[in-house]
C-alpha cells in the first residue's frame, strides 16, 4: 500500500491555477522530491495533503485512507515543516513546541525526542523564538516536523537557512527515519538537497506534473556533456552547426572545449577524433542542470504514469 | 486502518485560555472597580440627592450617555445600575468580545500559526468551537466580576435604603448574553477574514453603527424604523433591574443572533481554504 497517493489533483484560486491534474503515489519508506520553481503549485501540493485546502478537483489519500478537508486524517502520523516556519515569538521554544505536541496527546517519548533532536541540531530549547536566529527558528520548525516520530514527513524546503553541517544532520534524520519506515514528501528548490536526499522525484511547471522519475533518470535526460583537451599549442576550433544540431559550448578557453549535446555521442565523438585531443572527460550532468532544461524547453507533461521506482 | 475523529484539543484550549488571561484580568480588574467606584460615589447620600433632582432636567440622550435609562429609575439601584450600562463599562466589554476571537482565529491565520495548528491532529472545527469557549467563558467571566463588583461595593460601603441584589444578577445575565452575542458575532467575522485587522474592523463598525442607531433613534423619528435592526435596541437593562417580562423576549433575539452568527461563522470556517 502507498502512504500517500495523489489522483488528478487539481486546485484552481478562482481563476488562478494552483496544479493541475497532479498525479503520484509515494510507498512506505520512500523519500520522494517535489520539484518546481516559486509559485508551480508545491505548496498547494502540500496544503492539499493535509487537507487545509480543499482540492477543486481530484483525490488525496494518506495512508489508505482519503483527506477530508478540514478533519486531519490521520495527522497524528504526519510530521509537517511548511516552507515559512511561523510559530509564536514570545513562547520558548520547548514550550511552543509543547503546546503543538500536546495537540497529538500528552506523549512522554514525544518530549524525550524532542530534547534529543534539539541536542542533535545544537538548538537552545530555553530561548524564546522570537530571539532567534532565521537558522535556529528554522531548527525549531525541524523538530516540530520530527518531534513526534511520524509515519508520514512532509516537508517543505527543510535546510533553508540552515549552516552545512545542521543541513547534513537533517538529511541524516531524513534518511534515517525513511530506513525506518516513514514516507517523506521533500518539497525543495534546493537541488543538491534533493539529490542527496531522494530516490525519485517530480517536477511540477506551472502547476502540472512535467517529470515523475527516479532521480538517476531525469539527470541523464538532461544535456550530456563532453570536455575536450586539445594537445598544446593547438587552437580550439568552432563547433560546426551543420554536422552537430543540438551542440552547445558550454565554456570554451585555451585548450579546452566543453559542450553540451542531446541523444548519443556518436556524431560528436566523430568529430571530436578528427581534432588533436590530449584527452576527454564526461562530466555529469547535475540535477540542477536537468532541472533547468526543464524551464528552458517546452512543457512536457507527465501526469498519469506513476514513475517507475528506483 | 480507520481514520478516528481526533479528541477535543484540550491543550489548545488551555493554551488559549493562558494566552487570553492577561487581557481577560486587565478587563475584568477595571469592572470591578468601576462597580466599587460607583458604589463609592452613590453611597454619599447628599451627593446622590443632588445627583438625582439634576437628573430629572437632563434630557434622556444625556441620561443615555451617563449610564443608560436605568437611572431614569429614580433609585439607588437605579445610580448603581449606571455601572452595568457605563459607556467604559460596555467598550470593555466589547473590546474583549472583539480582540479575542479575531486574536484566535485571524489573527493565528495571519501569524502562519494556524497552519501549524491544523497540521496537528485537531479539526477545524475543534479549532473555531476553543475559540467559541474562550470567548464565552472569558464574557461569562466579566459578567461574574461585574456583578460581585457590586456584590463587594455594597457591602463595603454602608446606603439609606437596601439595595437588593438579585436585580444585578438579571441584569449581569442580560449584559452577559449581549456581549457573548457581540462575541459570536465577532467569530463570524474573524473566521471570514484573513486579516484581523478587517475582521475588527468589520465588527467595530457594525457595532458602533448599532450603538449609534440605538442612542439617536429616540430623537430622530426617521431612523424609528431601523431600531429593531439594532442590537442595542434588545438589551434592556432597566427592564432586567425591574424585573418585567420584557427581556425574555429580548434575550430570545440575542440568543438567536447568538446561534445563528456562532453557526453560520462555524460552517464558513470549516468551508473556506486556510490559510489562504
Amino acid at each position: 500500500m502507498d502512504t500517500l497517493e495523489i489522483r488528478s489533483l487539481t486546485k484552481w484560486y478562482g481563476s488562478t491555477r494552483g496544479v493541475e491534474d497532479v498525479t503520484f503515489a509515494i510507498e512506505r519508506g520512500e523519500v520522494f522530491g517535489y520539484l518546481g520553481p516559486n509559485g508551480s503549485g508545491k505548496t498547494t501540493t502540500l496544503r492539499c495533503i493535509l487537507g487545509l485546502l480543499r482540492p477543486t478537483r481530484g483525490e488525496v489519500r494518506v495512508l489508505g485512507q482519503p483527506v477530508r478537508p478540514g478533519r486531519a486524517t490521520h495527522h497524528a502520523r504526519i510530521g509537517y515543516l511548511p516552507g515559512d516556519f511561523r510559530i509564536w515569538p514570545q513562547l520558548k521554544a520547548r514550550s511552543a513546541l509543547g503546546v503543538l505536541a500536546a495537540l497529538g496527546g500528552p506523549d512522554r517519548k514525544t518530549r524525550v525526542r524532542r530534547e534529543e533532536i534539539a541536542e542533535r541540531i545544537g538548538l537552545n530549547l530555553d530561548r524564546p523564538v522570537g530571539d532567534l536566529s532565521k537558522g535556529n527558528r528554522q531548527k525549531v520548525g525541524v523538530v516540530f516536523a520530527f518531534q513526534h516520530q511520524p509515519d508520514l514527513l512532509i516537508l517543505d524546503e527543510p535546510t533553508a537557512g540552515l549552516d552545512p553541517l545542521v543541513r547534513q544532520i537533517v538529511l541524516e534524520m531524513i534518511r534515517e527515519a525513511a530506513a525506518a519506515g516513514a514516507t517523506v514528501l521533500l518539497s525543495s528548490h534546493d537541488l543538491s538537497e534533493v539529490s542527496a536526499a531522494c530516490g525519485r522525484a517530480g517536477i511540477l511547471r506551472e502547476g502540472r506534473l512535467v517529470e515523475l522519475a527516479p532521480i538517476s533518470r531525469i539527470v541523464q535526460q538532461g544535456h550530456r556533456r563532453l570536455r575536450v583537451w586539445l594537445k598544446e599549442g593547438e587552437q580550439v576550433p568552432a563547433v560546426p552547426a551543420d554536422p552537430l544540431p543540438g551542440v552547445q559550448v558550454v565554456q570554451r578557453g585555451p585548450g579546452v572545449l566543453e559542450i553540451a549535446y542531446e541523444g548519443t555521442a556518436d556524431v560528436v565523438l566523430r568529430w571530436v577524433s578528427q581534432l588533436p585531443v590530449d584527452r576527454i572527460a564526461t562530466p555529469e550532468t547535475s540535477l540542477e542542470e536537468a532541472f533547468i532544461q526543464y524551464y528552458t524547453t517546452p512543457t512536457k507533461c507527465r501526469t498519469t504514469s506513476g514513475g517507475d521506482r528506483p | 486502518m480507520t481514520a478516528t475523529r481526533p479528541p477535543l484539543p484540550w491543550a489548545l484550549l488551555a493554551f488559549w485560555l493562558r494566552r487570553t488571561l492577561p487581557l481577560w484580568g486587565a478587563t475584568a480588574l477595571m469592572i470591578f472597580l468601576v462597580q466599587i467606584a460607583v458604589c463609592g460615589i452613590v453611597h454619599d447620600n447628599e451627593h446622590v440627592k443632588a445627583f438625582l433632582s439634576m437628573l430629572k432636567f437632563l434630557p434622556g440622550i444625556v441620561k443615555t450617555a451617563l449610564g443608560g435609562e436605568a437611572l431614569q429609575l429614580g433609585n439607588v439601584t437605579g445610580l448603581l445600575a449606571m455601572g452595568y450600562q457605563h459607556p467604559l463599562v460596555l467598550t470593555l466589554y466589547m473590546l474583549f468580545a472583539v480582540a479575542v476571537p479575531t486574536g484566535l482565529l485571524a489573527g493565528q491565520v495571519q501569524q502562519g500559526t494556524m497552519e501549524l495548528i491544523l497540521s496537528r491532529p485537531t479539526t477545524k472545527t475543534q479549532v473555531y468551537v476553543c475559540a467559541a469557549v474562550v470567548t464565552v467563558l472569558g464574557m461569562a467571566g466579566l459578567v461574574a466580576v461585574m456583578f460581585l463588583g457590586t456584590a463587594a461595593g455594597t457591602r463595603a460601603y454602608t446606603f439609606d435604603e437596601h439595595v437588593a441584589l438579585d436585580p444585578f444578577l438579571r441584569a449581569a445575565v442580560v449584559a452577559g448574553l449581549a456581549a457573548s452575542t457581540v462575541g459570536a458575532i465577532t467569530l463570524l467575522a474573524a473566521a471570514s477574514f484573513r486579516r484581523r485587522g478587517t475582521a475588527v474592523g468589520v465588527t467595530a463598525g457594525f457595532l458602533v453603527v448599532n450603538y449609534a442607531v440605538a442612542v439617536i433613534a429616540p430623537w430622530w423619528p426617521w431612523l424609528e424604523p431601523v431600531t429593531p435592526f439594532s442590537l442595542f435596541y434588545y438589551i434592556d437593562l432597566t427592564a432586567a433591574f425591574l424585573g418585567r417580562a420584557g427581556p425574555v423576549s429580548d434575550m430570545a433575539v440575542l440568543g438567536s443572533v447568538l446561534v445563528v452568527s456562532a453557526v453560520a461563522g462555524g460552517v464558513i470556517w470549516q468551508r473556506r481554504d486556510l490559510p489562504l
